[in-house]
């Protein structure tokens, strides 16, 4: 055994990797997590690189892995890529829109030993669904592809975003899940960074609304228990602590991006000053062990107060470092989602402020669109 | 027998058809005469029916899947050709399954538990109409009594179900919120083996039906298969729909369901017991995480760490062992009384199951 042992806690063997293989999407959410730079496909890792990597994310201790990106199916070497997975024995999970290619893959994915399908669904009514979606006729696309990996015996996963634009639609997502087939709901709501936070305006759903989705979701479980398992995500602005980001930074996933860049999380870019590495100049376990961006804000010496001194620090490890960059300008802050941040009251009325005006229009992404990032609009002093 | 089953109406009917017409001519009994066409299920597929209305067609429907091994394994006495039999036995492994909790019949029983009964009373057959019980018994009369030729050539509804089923499915999906993907399971399976089935079938009719006198019986009996099938329908019209006329004996509304107050019940998630055969299914793996040491049940977006004592029992967890087999083979391994095992097996597997990550 190397120095990557589960016994040092400093850098525990990570348990998940995202495989961000491409950014290249039939959908513009406006929500979507990815950077506000997107990824070419003329940049994109070749299938052998995909594979070296894998390996060496089986031999460091990884048990699953998320093939995303993007729309994951718009690799053409998709099923090599899964049939790596099971051959080392990782646990797949594909994470898709449903629509374009997807559905004519999925039975050569199930072939190769594909282990778990999570569908992404914008909405329950078609229209709306395809509004915030941004593409046409896409619904019937997704019922069609659930259909087929019910059919198949795959367990399915639906995967709902939840915002104002949908948070009405609680209810009717429970429903569809259930019509479905699938077996596990995310009604996630929308974390807002990345693109989410371009949009935050458009998105951003009030308390009451939250309150009674969440309500909503729990009595559905009650009344599902044994046929659908529903997680829910609450928007961390009106939570009382964060969220352990990623499981903590560098504790316990890496993102791995169409170039080869390994990320902390798949936002961590938005950090300046963050020095990523690349898997075509280091093996995966070096980069996870030792390149700058883990070793940046893993374990608890980076922090300051009040995270410093708070007994939650080994449970939710500060938040996250993105949303703490982007609402107290310091990546290093306690994230001002967190009760015992000074600037959460700030924070919760910038929430309500916005959620009780008007939203404005979706401002939708596509590769190469050049919006300002907004990063610098909004330092907190 | 043609005044009681009358042929269809062919041009000729002394002239010897070719392969193709005699096709075409059961095509064409099954395009005037299969219960697609019954308003019944114009109403089933439209969503115009009520949930008791549904439920009374999944249990008599209940009674002709239970009574189609017997049928075919009546057809198959009759065979004394092997390698026919090879063929026509794999109907009734379709329909019985390999093992208990398998097969066609156990597909139906999950539809009639997704709709609210409760397995036993469906089990038990009580409170089927009597019109369903006559009418099913008369095929398997049928095929008992006449030719093989005509026991297979009534097989050959089989030819037009993938239609009904694709219709059915959508349908229902579309215009029911009570009725699941995961409840309508058993036609997914049907798709593939109903036209598997009636190729065979079909290419034996054409082959035995070598005189004008043979291709009128083979034609008589897929007219009386279909007549099999609409008079069931006409039986549930006129009991659940209109005059709605339901007989003494038959299921009345609010009979034979489970608890609806009792959600883990509903849509057959009843407690696991020990005789039922838990699994994992697809997407959930036992794996030994050789980088942390220990074993791991690898999940949906989840893994969950496992105890020895888990690891001992989902070792043993393979579809074909009950939890009664489980607890008997660790009370042998660690001399413990298999019987109290039992009940700590069944409260973790439970648990699993509620989890969606087990199922039996």
């Amino acid at each position: 055994m190397n120095a990557l042992t589960p016994n040092r806690p400093d850098a525990p063997a990570p348990v998940g990797l995202l495989a961000e293989l491409t950014h290249r999407c039939p959908l513009r959410c406006p929500y979507c997590s990815n950077p506000l730079e997107l990824d070419r496909r003329s940049g994109e890792l070749d299938t052998q690189t995909w594979k070296r990597v894998l390996g060496e994310a089986a031999a460091l201790g990884v048990l699953h892995v998320h093939l995303s990106g993007g729309e994951p199916t718009a690799r053409n070497d998709i099923v090599e890529i899964t049939k790596t997975c099971a051959d080392l024995g990782l646990y797949s999970n594909l994470i898709t829109s449903g629509v374009g290619g997807a559905l004519a893959k999925l039975q050569a994915l199930y072939d190769v030993g594909l282990d778990h399908v999570q569908l992404s669904v914008q909405g329950v009514d078609a229209q709306n669904a395809e509004k915030i979606g941004g593409l046409k006729n896409a619904q019937p696309q997704k019922f069609e592809f659930a259909a087929k990996v019910v059919e198949l015996g795959l367990p399915l996963t639906l995967n709902s975003v939840i915002h104002r634009g949908n948070i009405h639609e609680v209810a009717g997502f429970i429903d569809l899940a259930v019509k479905m087939g699938a077996k596990r709901l995310e009604v996630a709501h929308t974390q807002y960074y990345g693109w989410a936070y371009v949009n935050r305006a458009a998105l951003m759903p009030d308390k009451a609304q939250v309150d009674e989705s969440i309500r909503i979701v729990e009595a559905a479980r009650e009344r599902l228990k044994g046929q659908l398992v529903i997680d829910l995500v609450v928007p961390d602005y009106y939570a009382k602590y964060p969220k352990a980001c990623a499981g903590g930074w560098g504790r316990k996933l890496m993102n791995v991006t169409p170039q080869g860049k390994v990320l902390p999380c798949h936002a961590a870019e938005t950090i300046p000053g963050l020095e990523f590495w690349n898997v075509n100049d280091h093996a995966l376990g070096e980069i996870w062990r030792d390149s700058p961006a883990f070793t940046a804000y893993r374990g608890t010496d980076w922090m300051k107060e009040p995270c410093r001194s708070c007994d939650r620090r080994e449970k939710d490890w500060g938040g996250c470092r993105c949303q703490a960059l982007a609402l107290a300008g310091d990546a290093a802050a306690t994230d001002p989602a967190c009760s015992l941040s000074p600037l959460h009251a700030k924070v919760r009325a910038l929430a309500a402020e916005e959620a009780a005006e008007n939203p404005p229009d979706y401002i939708y992404r596509t590769i190469g669109s050049n919006v300002r990032s907004p990063l610098k609009e909004e330092v907190h002093s | 027998m043609n005044a009681v089953f009358p042929t269809p109406d062919t041009a000729d009917s002394q002239r010897l058809l070719s392969p193709a017409e005699l096709e075409a001519a059961l095509r064409d009994i099954g395009a005037r005469r299969y219960h697609n066409l019954h308003p019944f299920h114009r109403l089933l597929h439209d969503g115009k029916l009520s949930k008791d209305q549904v439920r009374a067609w999944a249990l008599n429907r209940y009674y002709y899947q239970a009574m189609i091994p017997v049928k075919d394994a009546a057809v198959l006495a009759r065979m004394t050709d092997a390698s026919l039999r090879r063929i026509w036995r794999q109907r009734i492994v379709d329909h019985d399954g390999d093992h208990e909790g398998d097969g066609g019949i156990e597909r139906w029983l999950k539809l009639a538990e997704g709709v609210g009964f409760d397995r036993d009373y469906v089990l038990s057959t009580r409170g089927i109409l009597s019109a369903t019980k006559f009418s099913v018994e008369a095929y398997v009369h049928f095929v008992t009594e006449k030719t093989l030729l005509e026991a297979i050539a009534s097989s050959l509804t089989e030819m037009f179900s993938p239609t009904i089923i694709s219709e059915r499915v959508a349908g229902m999906l579309k215009n029911y919120d009570f009725i699941t993907k995961e409840t309508l399971a058993y036609f997914d399976k049907r798709l593939t083996q109903a036209p598997r089935d009636a190729d065979f079938a079909l290419d034996y009719v054409k082959q035995h039906a070598t005189t004008p006198e043979l291709q009128r019986k083979a034609m008589a009996a897929l007219t009386f298969k279909c007549n099999v099938l609409w008079t069931q329908l006409d039986a549930l019209y006129f009991a659940y729909v209109s005059p709605g006329m339901v007989p003494p004996d038959a299921w009345q509304p609010g009979e034979g369901l489970v608890n609806e107050a009792s959600p883990a019940r509903v849509g057959g998630n009843r407690k696991m017991a020990a005789g039922d055969r838990p699994r994992l299914p697809r997407g959930v793996r036992l794996r030994n995480d050789e980088t942390r040491g220990k074993w791991v049940l690898l999940a949906p977006e989840r893994t969950f760490d496992l105890d020895d004592n888990a690891v001992a029992v989902l070792k043993l967890v393979d579809g074909a062992r009950s939890v009664a087999d489980i607890a008997d083979e660790l009370g042998k391994t660690y001399a413990a009384e298999p019987r109290a095992i039992e009940a700590d097996i069944l409260v973790m597997l439970d648990g699993l199951a509620e989890k969606r990550v087990l199922e039996r």
